[in-house]
Formats: structure tokens, sequence, C-alpha cells
């Protein structure tokens, strides 16, 4: 799978630098007639209502006609008007007449005019348009061939309120909103390290999307930031709307139920993960970042864990293991239990079992299928129903159907306790990505215990486990630090030791006072990409040969 | 590279579902097309033609936990013979409606008429047959055809079979002789060299309409099922029953005993009576010639004192030693009469003959073919040592405060 999507990668990023020499042979650069930059502007934006341009004439003995553009509601009106607007016409004739020799009039604007903390001077055609679209307030004056961008991002957006689908019961309640600026600021208000840096990407064809690209130096491995950026520059798309667009063309593996980059939308977790070593990946748009590598134990971990005592925690990460299990194997093993090793159940626990059973048409399986579907029936619509009649979804679902489809004698009651059971384990799970892979894999055992009872449930196990082992995050293997087993990583993976056991390292000051005490090690180099590269590469050459050989 | 990939998948999808649903299922019956048997009831037939009669109980779930029970019997024995036991277990199946499902069978009852012929026969198919469990009781039908055990309708549960169980395992926890026998316990019984199994009797007391609902309604049940006295065999054939202090005795050297009840007497009519627990066995053979081994049996048990009528001091530890003495002597009796139980019987199941074989070996060997004439001769000791540890809720009796 990794052979075909790094192969799709590379095809495209061909595509999008033709692209792109294409859109910049029409505009290379900008002229120095305003008449004909605004015209071409407006041109280039389809005549749209929202662009804003508004002249200005500076000075009066020999006015210079000057333009500041923007997009209306992509900016701060407020910084426009005063201080790009405001400092342009604050210009006098005095003022003109002292510019000195070294500078000309947009140098003039530049370094002492703009009241404003960040500008730049652009010349590229399309960095003008993209400042633009960005939101950016873009000045042009007759007679120069550059324009001078004014930071003026704005416009409404949504504020930080409380985490909508990861809740704790003690911890930060803020989180992650749909602004990079603001996601970057909540982070690096946790970490205020020099060591925190920041990488900025623009990805998507049409969507320009900004992309940040975080991690802490030294704490995390520069191999995994140097394979990540990698990735992420091979990334050639139309739109990037949400982290699951990144997330799905970065992974290792496509064609496999488990997540294998891990997102949330709170920044404590996003902090606790950078100090562990990941690689946080912010996109503009979404309030859900990604954090990679992420390992099968990540997904299990809570950010309340390290907000409770341990003891408390261990036997909370215990009861999530479990429920994973039962969200898998709970209807496999009670089909199995009653269609083939009836031996199993006790005496007295078989004749309820049997007298349930006496009037039931359908066989177990397809029982367990009926209600199963049923119960992913009434929550998908659950997940989209207005608030108003949410509630009457649940009180239908669950408590009329449940109890109706026992009285009316086509399921027995000991299924709809089993399917209860597994639709509430899903829901003990804490990242929901795996609580849904648990749903899927549940239906393969689901038909495996259906065919060939245990024996079909061991083998699946089997196949799953030997699956999972073959699962890297980029290059971390999917089941560290069980497999490979790393006593070092065991103290927070299953268990939670106390937080002074797992800083034991602190000490260290190699890396200059962060913790690496949960740092993660990849420790498997090998399986990172350029190895891979290099495996894929090989069959290609030989391909290549064959066909030269023809 | 792709096309072939896909190619791949997907000629390889439609083979495995071909696969999966060409050998699925062949095996899985569903709950409702089971008749869980509870018991089984071994007879012995008239003729070889049929010589094993099998009844087999069970279980109606319906009339036990379901809604749409209709006051019939919870159970229903149905019956089959044969030359052998598969043979009788296939024609008992043909007047189900539903598979006869052995897996969950509590008892097995075998007739007293049949164990006496010899029961090794019969346990092969219930080690061989993958469904059976080996820790199924077994029970000896004192004097009664089998079947009689499964036809009575129990107080407790719904079930003859679990009643029988549940008694078996409340006696055996108080107060009881019997213990718990399997499957398992009674084939390697067996093998016992000059020995045999001990098996726990069964049998009703009372008579008519033991298999009816009726029998239940009077507070007085006109039958009862009740676990009775240990089947000693020899080999595989019953050769007696044991009974008070000889299967006491017994049980004890077996070490199965969790709490008996011992009554010691110190005058005329005036008892004391003790509970005994944490029985330790240990049987040593000292076997240097074997023609001449001496089998000591050293048993330390701990007893507390449960009624004591009298004006005894029991503050007084000489007392209290004293009436640990007479204990010993008690147990020591009880044991004694279990090691001439076995002599008269001609059967070693107590497994002394299993202690020499530890002891030595080799010398084993040389006396293993005529070991019942010096089981019957042999000196044997018991080395017996009772602490009381308390004497439960008071230490003297208010009688010992009146006569002062």
């Amino acid at each position: 799978m990794n052979i075909n999507g790094i192969h799709r990668r590379n095809k495209s990023t061909k595509g999008q630098q033709a692209a792109s020499v294409h859109e910049g042979a029409r505009f290379p650069r900008l002229t120095a007639d305003l008449d004909q930059t605004l015209e071409q502007i407006d041109m280039e934006l389809g005549h749209s209502p929202d662009l804003k341009i508004r002249q200005v004439k500076i000075g009066s003995k020999q006015p210079i006609q000057a333009a500041a553009i923007h997009l209306n509601g992509l900016v701060n009106t407020e910084t426009v008007n005063e201080f790009v607007i405001g400092s342009l016409l604050g210009i006098t004739d005095d003022m003109l007449q002292n510019i000195s020799a070294t500078e000309d009039l947009k140098d003039y604007i530049f370094n002492r005019a703009l009241e404003l903390g960040e500008a730049q001077l652009l010349q590229d055609w399309k960095e003008v348009m993209l400042a633009i679209l960005s939101g950016n307030t873009v000045i042009v004056i007759e007679g120069f061939d550059t324009a001078i961008l004014c930071e003026t991002e704005g416009g409404e957006a949504r504020s930080v309120t409380e985490p909508t689908t990861q809740l704790v019961v003690r911890g930060p309640k803020d989180s992650f909103v749909e602004s990079v600026a603001t996601n970057i600021s909540l982070i690096r208000r946790r970490i205020k390290s020099s060591k925190l840096r920041l990488e900025h990407l623009k990805i998507g064809k049409v969507t320009h999307t900004h992309v940040a690209l975080m991690y802490i130096k030294d704490n995390a491995d520069e191999k995994l930031v140097e394979e990540v950026r990698k990735r992420l520059s091979q990334i050639n798309v139309d739109a990037i709307l949400e982290s699951g667009y990144i997330e799905e063309l970065i992974q290792d593996k496509t064609f496999t139920p488990f997540p294998t980059i891990n997102n949330s939308e709170r920044p404590d977790v996003a902090a606790t993960n950078l100090l562990e070593g990941r690689v946080v990946i912010i996109i503009d748009g979404t309030p859900f970042v990604l954090i990679l590598p992420a390992v099968f134990t990540l997904f299990f971990q809570s950010p309340s864990d390290y907000a409770q005592r341990f003891d408390i925690t261990i036997l909370m990460r215990l009861v999530r293991y479990i429920s994973f299990i039962v969200l898998i194997l709970g209807p496999s093993v009670y089909i199995a239990l009653t269609t083939y090793h009836y031996e199993m159940i006790p005496t007295t626990l078989l004749i309820n079992l049997l007298a349930q059973r006496e009037n039931v048409p359908f066989p177990a399986f397809v029982e367990a299928l009926l209600m199963e579907g049923a119960f992913e029936i009434i929550r998908e619509a659950g997940v989209r129903m207005p608030r108003a009649v949410g509630q009457t979804v649940s009180v239908v679902g669950a408590l009329i159907l449940g109890q109706a489809v026992v009285e009316a004698g086509i399921i027995t009651p000991v299924m709809v306790i089993v399917v209860a059971l597994t639709g509430i384990a899903s829901f003990a799970v804490p990242a929901y990505n795996m609580a849904i892979s648990g749903r899927i894999i549940r239906f393969l055992f689901l038909v495996l215990a259906g065919m060939f009872g245990f024996y079909g449930i061991t083998l699946g196990l089997i196949v799953l486990v030997a699956h999972m082992n073959s699962l890297r995050s980029f290059g971390v293997p999917y089941l560290s630090p069980i497999v490979p087993l790393s006593s070092h990583g065991q103290k927070d993976a299953i268990l939670r030791l106390p937080l002074w056991a797992l800083n034991t390292k602190q000490a260290s000051t190699k890396h200059g006072g962060i913790s690496e005490g949960k740092k993660i090690s990849t420790g498997h180099e090998q399986n990172l990409s350029p190895e891979i590269f290099k495996k894929t590469e090989g069959p290609d050459q030989a391909k290549k040969g064959m066909q030269d050989a023809e | 590279m792709q096309s072939k990939r896909l190619f791949f998948i997907g000629s390889l999808l439609p083979c495995l579902m071909i696969i999966l649903s060409l050998t699925g299922c062949w095996d899985s019956v569903e709950l409702n097309r089971r008749a869980i048997v509870s018991g089984v009831a071994i007879d012995r037939g008239p003729t070889d033609e049929e010589k094993y009669v099998l009844s087999f109980q069970v279980i109606i779930a319906d009339e036990i936990s379901g809604e749409n029970a209709r006051g019939a019997s919870p159970v229903v024995v149905y019956k089959g013979s044969g030359r052998t036991m598969f043979e009788a277990l296939a024609n008992a199946s043909r007047q189900t409606a539903r598979f006869l499902s052995l897996g969950h069978i509590r008892v097995i009852i075998i007739s007293e008429k049949f164990a006496r012929e010899g029961i090794k026969d019969m346990m092969d198919v219930f080690e061989r047959e993958s469904e059976t469990r080996l820790s199924s009781y077994i029970f000896i039908s004192k004097g009664q055809p089998a079947i009689e055990s499964l036809t009575t309708m129990t107080a407790f549960g719904k079930i003859p079979a679990n009643d029988l169980v549940e008694k078996l395992q409340t006696t055996s926890k108080q107060y009881g002789y019997n213990y718990r026998m399997e499957v398992d316990d009674i084939v390697r019984g067996i093998q016992l060299p000059g020995g045999g199994p001990i098996v726990n009797g069964v049998m009703v007391i009372g008579g008519d309409q033991q298999g009816s609902n009726d029998s239940l309604k009077d507070i007085k049940p006109k039958a009862i099922l009740r676990v009775t006295d240990l089947a000693a065999f020899k080999e595989d054939k019953l050769k007696g029953w044991l009974q008070g202090d000889e299967a006491v005795g017994t049980s004890l050297i077996k070490n199965e005993i969790t709490q008996i009840p011992e009554v010691v007497s110190i005058g005329e009519n005036e008892y004391v009576s003790f509970i005994v627990y944490l029985s330790q066995v240990h049987i040593h053979a000292e076997a240097k010639d074997p023609e001449h081994p001496i089998i000591t049996i050293y048993i330390s048990e701990q007893a507390g004192l449960e009624e004591s009528p009298n004006a005894l001091d029991l503050t007084d530890p000489k007392v209290v030693n004293n009436l640990s003495e007479l204990l010993e002597q008690n147990i020591k009796d009880k044991l004694h009469a279990a090691v001439s139980a076995a002599r008269s019987l001609k059967s070693d199941y107590l497994g002394f003959g299993e202690a020499v074989e530890r002891e030595n070996p080799r010398g084993w060997k040389q006396v293993k073919d005529h070991w019942d004439s010096i089981f019957a001769t042999c000196e044997i000791k018991f080395d017996v040592d009772i602490v009381v540890r308390h004497t439960d809720m008071r230490n003297n009796s208010f009688q010992f405060n009146n006569i002062r």
C-alpha cells in the first residue's frame, strides 16, 4: 500500500510544479503601473464585490497615487482603517521632502510610516494574490513594482470554548479553535520554551491551507521531523479542509482499520505529546490537531490520566482496555458459546438461555447481526440529530425498540444485554477513531464466530495481532512498547506510574532541561521511509530494466 | 503493479467467501435444537443384547424458567438399551425431538446390580466422548434400579440431578463422610493396585408417585432422594457398603473430611460433642521388608468443643487435654473400624499398597501379586494428634456455676 501511496504523491508533485509555472507565466511580477495592477487584481478575482480598493493620494504638492487593497470580512477593519490607510494619509509633504537619498517612497512607507507590527515587501504576483486572499492588506504605489503587505488578518472567528468531544472531569477546559494562530498561542502558552519549534506550510492547490508543524527540538527525533516534513511536502491535492485530509495522505498504511495518527482538540493533550517527543500538525480551519507518531496504547490514554492519582489511572486504563476487548469480542463470544460451545456455559445459566431461545425464530448469528445493525442505525441517526429531537431518538431507539423486540420474541433478552454492553463499551474507549475501528472489527469477529466458533475467534485474533504488529506509525512499531518490549516504555503505556517515576531521567542535562522521561524512542529508524523509498525504487528500476530489455 | 495487486485481492476474496460458506457452520447447533442431559442412569438389562439400559434425564428449560411453562414436569427421562453404551445412547436419542447433548451431565448413577458385575467397561465412553465431562459425579444406586433416582422429584431446584449434586456438596462440606467422586477419580481408583474406588451411594426413601409433581405437594415429601453409604470396590466390582464408623474412618484415611462431628463419652450417659476439622492425613509405610510392612497412619486434626452439658471446668487446660485424649481414642477406633472393614472386604481401597510402592518400589514388585494376603495381616499403627482449639461462644457451661 505504501508503495502505491508514495508513487501517487510523487506523480502529483510534478503536476503542482507545472501548474505554478503556468500561472506565473501570465503575471510573473507586478508592474509599475498602478491602474493596470488594480485592474489585473480585479479581473483575477472576477470583479468580486467584496474586493475593497481604497485609492489615496500621498502628499499634496505632487500627489502620488497609491491604493490599499483587501477583501472585506477577512481583515480586521479597524486595523486597516487606522493603521494602513491612516498611515498612508498621515504622510505630509514635509515628510516626503525628508526622504533620504538611499530610500524611495515605498521604503519610506515600509520603514517609517507604516504603524503595523508586520509588513513585507512583495514583488511576486502570486504572493500578492495569496496575501489578499489570506486576509492581508496590500499597498500598491504608482511607479513602484513592489507592493507592501500589511498583516491585517482578522474578521469573525470563534472564540476559545470548552471542548465538545474530548471531555475530562478534571483538567483544562479550553479547546482549539479554527484559527491556526490562536491554536499555536494555546500551545505556546503551555510550553514556554525556546526549543518549541514551529514551521509553516501552505498545502492545497486551491485552498492554500495554512498548516503549522510543531515539535520540541531535541525531544522529537530529528529523523521523525524530517520524515513528517517530507510527507507533508509531497501532498498534492486541491483542498485541505480538515485534519483528516492530511491524516489520510500522510499515514503509513491506508488499508487498516486502526488509526496510526492521533488527533485532539485539547491544547493540553497537544502540549503533553510535544513534550513526549511527538510532532503536532495544526491545520487552519479545524480545531482538531494531528499528533504523531501514535502507537496503539496512546489511544487509550486520556488527558485526565495525569490529573488523577496514578492508582486510579491504572484502574481506569485497565477498564478501557477491557472495554475495547468487550467491544471487539462481546457478541462473537456469545455466538460462539451458544452455538458451538454450550458445554462452557454454567448449567443454571444455560437453562435460562435455553428457555429464552425457545421461541426465537432466528439463529443466534442472525439475531446478533440484526441487533448490532439496529444499534449502528440508532447511533448513526443520533449523531446528526438536531438537539431538540435527539432525546426522542434515544428513548425510542434504546428503550422502546429494545423492549419491544424482546417482547415480540424476535430477539432474546440476553442478546440485548450483550449488544447494549458492547455499545456502552465502545464509548469507554477514549479515542473516537479507535472506538470506530473496534466497531468494524467486531463485525468481522461476528462472522468468524458464526462460522467456526472459538476456533474462528482464535484465528481472527492471531491475524489481528499479526496485522497490528505489521503496522508502523512513522517508523514506530504500532504495538510498542509491548512489542518490541521496552521496560522503559511500560511506565506509561498500560500502567501509569507516579509522575516522579516517569521523570527519573529528568536530571540529565543533555537536553537542556526538558524532560526526556517519557520521550518516545523510535529506535527503529530502519522503518522510516527513506528505507521504504529504497525498497520501492528497487522493483521500479527492475521494471524499467525489463522494459528496456524488451 | 497496482492492477496485479487488485487482481490478486479480487480473486482471493471470492475464493475465501466460497471456502467460508462451504465449511461454515457445519457443527453449529442452536440452543433451541438441543436437549440438555442433566443425569444418566445405567441399569443392567436382562439379556446381553440389552446389557446397558441407559436413562437420560433431559431438562425442559421452558418448564423451569420460561414464560410458557405448562406446569408439566421440569425434566423428562428417556430410555434406551443396547449391547454397548453408545448403542444405548443412539437408541435413546430416537425418542427425543432434539440432539441429546451430554455436555452438562452432572451425575451418573449406576445400579448396585451392575456395580457388583463390574463397571470398568462403561467408564471408557465417559472418558472418550468429547462432550461428557470428567467432573460428573458418580453414584451407586443402593439396592434399587438406578432409574429410580432419576425419576424422583426434589424440593430444592427443579432438576433432580442438580439437587443430588448439591446434596453431596453440602454433606461433604458439613458433617458428612461422603465426598465428591468424579469419573476421573473412579477411573483412577479402578487402577489402584490391590484396591478399588470408593463411590457414593444414593437411594430413594419412600415410594409411590415419586416421579410426579404431586410428590412435593405435601410438607412431608412422599419420596426423598438421599446420599447414603459408601460403596467399596475391589478393582471394578462392588464388594460392600460402608456406614457409620467404618465410613467415617475410610473418609478420614482418604483425607476427604472437611468437618465431622465427634461425640466423646465421659461417663454414663454423659457426652461431650466436638466438631473436628482441618484434618491432615499422611500414610507412611515402613517397607524395608516388603513381606512385612508396617503401615502408620499419621493424622493431625483440630477440634472445637460444641456441646458440654455438664460441670467440667473447661478453663482448666488439664481438663481440655484429657478431653482431647479421649477424642484421639475415638478417632483411633474409627480408623480401626475402617481398616478392619477393608480387610474383611479384601480390598485395599485405602491405598496402603500405594504407600508401600512409594517407599520401596522394587520390593513392591515382588509382593504385588500376593498383596491381598499381606494386606490382611500386616501391622497397622495409628498416630492421632488432636488439638482442641476452642470451646466456641462460652468457656464453662452455666451448669458449672449452679453446682457451685
